[in-house]
């Protein structure tokens, strides 16, 4: 109960709202274009950093970055862990930050959304050149009902790939699987036929970690789910838009995933196993196949690099997305952002002062900035080959770190605006050019979800307890603790819960946006 | 007539004078304590400030609230949010989650606590009494944090130390960081461990002031050990017992945000749901931030109606109540 606010303060930021309002009706209805623009001298801006420490004050990768932009950029850095928590704490308080990144649409962010609480950016990104996006789909898909209330941060469209331990393969003479029936025989193989070679029943195939999202959050079980064929969160059957766990493929899939934990080929510890620690089971070979975004397999060679760098080659492969068992490939995309930049309206309260924000931001997406948020200070933390970045190693890790943190303020909504890695080694070159190929042909077969642009009022009011039974159902069902009829009630009752009221609405916003 | 005029006058001019020298004795009553009333108002001030006027916020319940339009300016709603929560299929769940954790620790930690402090009571050498009660306060100064990673620890799938040693000999394979069934039972555990030590104190303190003449005369009487207890020690500490059982009514629905949330996992998730968690989930991840009030506000007022309760039932067992 500590909502309390001094109602002073609350009455000011009404008012002041409604003024707001007045001004851009006496503006006699002129369109966006008009508007005039305030000359900011500081940006202040809420991210999350993913890093153990978050960036000092005035490091060197902000200054470089306030010489392009041209204010003072006071951040507000939030451990991504706690990052959404903060978001719903800092919106209930006074002090808010001009800018704010949003990871996601969730139901605390639509609700405040809708009720005015952030600018609703559709009319006026597209006067701004580093702001008007080449990618107008997945600004769709980031919009609530197509009002877009962010820049988007913009994101690879294909990660999902499958790592399996190029040495078990060979040891045991086995191919790359093709399909999902594949993985199982490797995952069994590399379960029960020794492929470390020392004579101790001690591997496993799948490695799996908790997974703190719901239903359809990108999580290995998400993966075999869009691989049998069940969509991608939300799929067409019959000319109505369903949620994926509604469909036969799905029931399917999941029984194919509980014979995985039933024969033992996952880690046990599935359910309590830390993502932090997903790379050491691969490392130290107790486990041999990780189904995640193809950039751990970077992050799993360098591991490797560092502890055996001469046969450092001989560890890691990757494939991309499985056949499933009807014979086609199902992709799994990822939405292709990775929530928006928003701004709020009691920080930012006229239509100049937006414009002169929008403008910051404009800079901040510019081919300048580009190089600093996603490569860092040439020089320092890397020098150009061509047009190629090669990273220099031994720079010092708060600077790496720093830029780590600072390329969570990029967007690249009109494409990537920065310099392409130089990876170390061929054998890294050839494997990241094998993951372009694989995106490429991936990307072909995405299953995109057909609900994304779309946010239905049942799902804000009820989402949070929707989410959950599902999902946990599922999970019960995968450990065996529930069976199929359980799985079915559960899937029931969240029809009966307001489920059936979301696909109603998911349907009319669809019709009506056709 | 006349008479009866009189009498009211009198009556009247009486209690005029009552009240005036009521008036004047209160007068007189501040300006003798000023200095006693003065200490007396930061106090005052920061419960009305800090305790007080935060309630203001709790009306949020009754709202729609959206943190732009602000407290006063977002719409009523009345009782939906109750209403939703009692007819949402996540009550009855929530509500015999946090009820069985809740008896749980008051039928076992509770008395637990009383037990261990009658142990140490009856402990005749000093320094190893005292050793003991050292060693028993320390798990209480460490967080729920600690104990939780200790936990995960002792009872890992596959390599901790309890869960080879409890799995080797019963020849069992319990996963029990996972596994439903051991969700309450490893909660009422740590629990035990980490607090049965520190409740213990308030009774050793009850314990000092039973009057040793008592003893003394059962000792004669012949009476044993047992019978001390049962028969002295225990009626010596009853009022003290039934104020801490008083108390811990009021706290039953409060299973303890940090340990519960620590714990649970997508395994465990159907037992481990309490109300604590649950207001957590949704006001502050998700920022249904009425709908998590109403069940917060739920949550006090049940406090309030068991405490109540709790006391009124120790005034009919003719024991003292707290008020």
């Amino acid at each position: 109960m500590n909502h309390s606010k001094p109602l002073a303060g609350a009455g000011i930021a009404v008012v002041a709202a409604l003024a707001l309002t007045g001004c851009s009706g006496s503006g006699g209805g002129a369109d966006a274009g008009t508007g005039e623009t305030t000359e900011l001298t500081s940006l202040s801006i809420m991210a999350p950093y993913l890093v153990t420490n978050a960036p000092q004050d005035d490091n060197e990768v902000e200054k470089a970055l306030e010489d392009v932009v041209g204010v003072d950029l006071d951040i507000t850095w939030v451990p991504n862990s706690s990052y959404g928590d903060k978001v719903n704490i800092t919106l209930a308080g006074d002090d808010l930050p001009q800018v704010m990144v949003i990871q996601g649409k969730d139901p605390g962010f639509v609700r405040n959304a809708e009720a005015g609480a952030f600018w609703d950016l559709t009319d006026y990104l597209d006067d701004y050149p580093n702001l008007k996006t080449t990618f107008p789909e997945v600004q769709k898909a980031s919009s609530v009902n197509g009002k877009v209330y962010g820049v988007f941060r913009a994101r690879d469209v294909i990660r999902e790939a499958v790592i399996i331990r190029k040495d078990w393969l060979e040891n045991l003479g086995l191919d790359m699987p093709k399909t999902t029936e594949d993985l199982y025989a490797v995952a069994k193989a590399f379960t029960e036929d020794d492929p470390d070679g020392n004579g101790v029943d001690d591997t496993y195939g799948l490695i799996i970690p908790k997974w703190p999202g719901t239903i359809g959050t990108n999580s290995p079980w998400d993966a075999l789910e869009t691989w049998y064929g069940a969509g991608n969160r939300w799929t067409e059957r019959d000319g109505e838009l369903v949620p994926n766990f509604t469909t036969d493929e799905w029931l399917d899939a999941v029984q194919f995933e509980r014979q995985l934990v039933e024969e033992g080929v996952v880690n046990a510890d599935y359910a309590t196993f830390d993502s932090a620690n997903w790379n050491e089971p691969f490392l130290t070979g107790k486990g041999g196949i990780i189904l995640d975004v193809h950039s751990r397999a970077g992050v799993l060679m360098n591991l490797f690099k560092q502890a055996d760098p001469d046969n450092f080659d001989s560890y890691v492969d990757i494939t991309g997305n499985l056949e499933g068992p009807d014979g086609e490939v199902h992709a799994l995309p990822t939405t292709g952002y990775s929530g928006f930049l928003a701004i709020p309206r009691a920080k930012v309260k006229t239509e100049a002062d937006l414009r002169g924000v929008l403008e910051v931001l404009d800079k901040l997406n510019s081919e300048e900035a580009g190089p600093i948020l996603n490569n860092g200070i040439e020089g320092e933390s890397y020098t150009l080959d061509g047009d190629l970045a090669a990273a220099i190693t031994d720079a010092p890790q708060t600077l790496k770190d720093d830029v780590m943190s600072f390329s969570q303020l990029g967007t690249n909504v009109n494409g990537f605006q920065g310099y392409l890695p130089k990876q170390a080694s061929d054998y890294e070159q050839q494997m990241y050019d094998k993951r372009k190929e694989i995106e490429a042909a991936d990307l072909e077969n995405a299953e995109f979800d057909p609900s994304a642009p779309y946010v239905s009022d049942t799902y804000i009011s009820k989402g949070a307890q929707l989410d959950t039974i599902v999902a946990d159902a599922r999970i019960q069902y995968i450990a065996g603790q529930l069976d199929l009829d359980g799985l079915k009630d559960a899937i029931k009752l969240w029809r009966s819960s307001g489920g059936d009221d979301v696909i109603d609405e998911i349907n009319e916003l669809a019709d009506a946006d056709k | 007539m006349a008479m009866l005029d009189t009498a009211i006058t009198e009556t009247e001019t009486l209690t005029v004078e009552k009240q005036s020298r009521r008036r004047r004795g209160v007068r007189v009553h501040f300006t003798q304590f000023k200095w006693l009333y003065l200490l007396l108002l930061p106090g005052i001030v920061y419960f009305l400030l800090f305790r007080y006027w935060p309630m203001y916020g709790a009306i949020i319940a009754f709202k729609e609230y959206i943190p732009f339009l602000g407290i006063a300016d977002s719409p009523w709603v009345g009782l939906e949010h109750f209403e939703d929560f009692f007819t949402s299929p996540d009550f009855p769940r929530l509500l015999a989650n946090t009820l069985i954790l809740a008896l749980l620790s008051l039928l076992i930690a509770f008395p637990l606590t009383i037990v261990v402090a009658l142990l140490l009571n009856e402990m005749r050498l000093t320094i190893l009494k005292r050793t003991t009660q050292t060693l028993i306060y320390v798990p209480h100064f460490l967080s729920w944090t600690v104990v939780a990673s200790l936990t995960y620890l002792l009872f890992a799938l596959d390599i901790g130390p309890l869960f080879q040693l409890i799995n080797g000999i019963l020849g069992t394979d319990i996963n029990f960081l996972a596994d439903p069934a051991w969700f309450r039972p490893i909660i009422v555990l740590q629990d035990i461990w980490k607090n049965t030590g520190w409740g213990t104190i308030i009774f050793l303190a009850a314990l000092a002031g039973v009057d040793q003449a008592q003893y003394e005369a059962a000792i004669i009487d012949g009476a044993g050990r047992f019978q001390r207890v049962w028969h002295i020690t225990l009626p010596s500490i009853m009022p003290t017992i039934i104020v801490m059982l008083v108390l811990q009514m009021g706290q039953i629905l409060n299973t303890g945000f940090e340990q519960i949330y620590l714990m649970t996992n997508s395994l465990n998730r159907s037992v481990a749901d309490v109300f604590d968690t649950y207001v957590y989930f949704m006001g502050i991840t998700q920022g249904s931030y009425s709908y998590s009030t109403a069940v917060g506000l739920f949550k006090a007022v049940v406090g309030v109606v068991l405490i109540f309760g709790a006391n009124w039932i120790a005034k009919r067992f003719n024991q003292a109540g707290i008020f």
